[in-house]
């Protein structure tokens, strides 16, 4: 009754009832045809087929039977390639975080020491937050070669932008006593940083941290795929082999990697919240 | 001092602390009493007279001197502003990174050196049991004391206090009070505060400020200072 009665002051709450209650109907099926027409013209553009899903249950079911049983002789040699693709997701966590600190002091209002490292900061985080990582990879192969070492770099660079951003708000956020009150005890503006703000802001920096390792595991299995080592390079190969039984074999071990880093990293945050 | 708004805060503001000596400053909002401690404080430059600390003048210093020169005057807030989650005596010992500039202490290392004074600092603000509590654990009270013993960590000659009990109960706000008192009387201590209690005014200080309209209205022993001196300085702001 509520809502209608807004809806009417919000649509023609100017005309008598009847009409008003007309004009009501004609909203709602102008806005039904606009959905309509949103959804068709993606149908179109992505050229979807239903039919096709029915004729290709075929090659879906010769893939599933090709796939059975996962090849489990291979997992040995799959242990180091899984190995990979954690430490890459740690590296580029870690050295994201050691990075991200810094840059996120320069780019809070209340830390900034000057306006140019405020806005370069604050530029530089948005840059490296944009460009995803799978680009980042690419451009990291390109530049240091196939392998782990580009997408940990790919994984460093894009944490600092995702982390840089969520510290910076922290430390915007938090009270600005302890601060000034070292400022008055002559104490530097490092030293400030170090005393008040790092201590201030620890719990958060540690769940950022963790939630971040956590997408970076999962960014860092199909990083593999644009050359940049890892789980994600042994599947894009056993998949350009046809080699299904392997593919099955590393998407059960993507499965455990992932739910075990979200299960893992929730647990650990909960601690230090 | 006028602020660039024009406003006029403070004029032919005067005063002077001895060692030993505890001056409260008294007087309504807006009158100007925050702006005199800031200029004292040098956190803001006034726009004409002269700050001397020990006979040094502080209007005319910039930066790392100025920091320096700070460090003879020792802060306490309205609130403890303590680092919560870092121990009491960590706390305390912020007080002297002043004089420790090392990459050591700019990276988040304390200096150990200070530790038996930040415990002697603890000591004199009767918190030695809870040097190795966090800050956090402090009932208010408590913690107020334990930011005065960082003020006092800093090794200074005057303490600079803005209504250092305003958000304390009555028992805790005695408790800050005494230990300024005795800091002024047994270690010589030159300590100016801000207070909006007239009555702990009256018990606690050598000599009474009142301010009204940034002009300085009496100074005096409380003694000289007639009760109806001091309503004065707050007509017009109880209506009731």
């Amino acid at each position: 009754m509520n809502s209608e009665s807004t809806n009417a002051v919000l649509l023609g709450g100017h005309l008598p009832p009847l009409q008003r209650r007309r004009f009501g109907a004609l909203m709602t099926t102008v806005t039904m045809l606009g959905l309509a027409v949103i959804l068709a013209q993606a149908m179109v553009v992505v050229k979807a087929r239903p039919q096709d899903l029915i004729t290709g249950i075929h090659g879906m079911a010769d893939l599933l039977s090709r796939s059975v049983p996962p090849d489990f002789s291979s997992f040995p040699s799959q242990l180091w390639p899984a190995l990979e693709t954690l430490d890459i997701a740690i590296f580029g966590t870690l050295f994201g975080v050691i990075l991200a600190l810094p840059l996120a002091a320069l780019a809070a209002r209340n830390t900034a020491p000057a306006p140019v490292l405020y806005h370069g900061a604050r530029a530089f985080i948005a840059v490296c937050r944009s460009v995803p990582d799978l680009v980042w990879a690419l451009l990291f192969v390109t530049a240091v070669g196939l392998g782990p070492f580009a997408g940990a770099l790919a994984l460093t660079i894009h944490s600092v932008g995702m982390m840089g951003r969520l510290l910076a708000e922290v430390i915007e956020d938090m009270d600005m006593g302890p601060m000034e009150a070292l400022a008055s005890t002559g104490a530097g503006r490092l030293q400030i940083f170090s005393h008040a703000v790092v201590p201030t802001v620890l719990p958060s920096l540690m769940s950022i941290t963790l939630y971040r390792l956590d997408d970076n595991i999962r960014s860092s299995l199909v990083l593999g795929f644009v050359g940049a080592g890892g789980i994600g390079f042994q599947l894009l190969t056993a998949m350009s082999l046809f080699d299904y039984r392997t593919v099955s074999l590393l998407l059960i071990m993507t499965f455990v990697i992932v739910i075990g880093a979200e299960r893992l990293s929730s647990a650990l945050r909960q601690r230090v919240a | 001092m006028r602020y660039p708004t024009g406003r006029l805060a403070l004029q032919s503001a005067s005063l002077t602390v001895q060692p030993g000596e505890l001056a409260v400053i008294l007087g309504a909002n807006g009158c100007g009493k925050s702006t005199m401690l800031r200029i004292i404080a040098g956190m803001i430059k006034p726009t004409g007279g002269e700050v001397r600390i020990a006979g040094r003048d502080i209007t005319q210093l910039a930066g790392r001197a100025l920091a320096e020169a700070r460090m003879a005057l020792g802060m306490v807030f309205q609130q403890p502003h303590l680092v919560r989650r870092r121990s009491v005596l960590a706390n305390v010992l912020t007080g002297t990174l002043g004089r420790h500039r090392t990459i050591y202490t700019a990276l988040g290392g304390l200096p150990r050196a200070e530790i038996p004074h930040g415990m002697g600092c603890l000591k004199q603000v009767g918190l030695s049991h809870f040097a190795q509590q966090r800050a956090t654990t402090l009932s208010g009270g408590q913690a107020q004391r334990a930011a005065i013993a960082r003020a006092l960590a800093q090794r200074p000659r005057a303490l600079l206090a803005d209504e250092p009990v305003a958000s304390l109960d009555p028992e805790a706000a005695e408790e800050v009070m005494r230990l300024l008192r005795q800091l002024a009387t047994r270690e010589g201590m030159a300590v100016l505060c801000v207070l909006h209690q007239p009555e702990l005014a009256r018990r606690y200080a050598d000599r009474l400020l009142g301010l009204r309209q940034g002009v300085i209205a009496f100074a005096d022993a409380p003694d000289k200072v007639s009760p109806a001196e001091i309503d004065s300085l707050y007509e017009g702001f109880h209506p009731a």
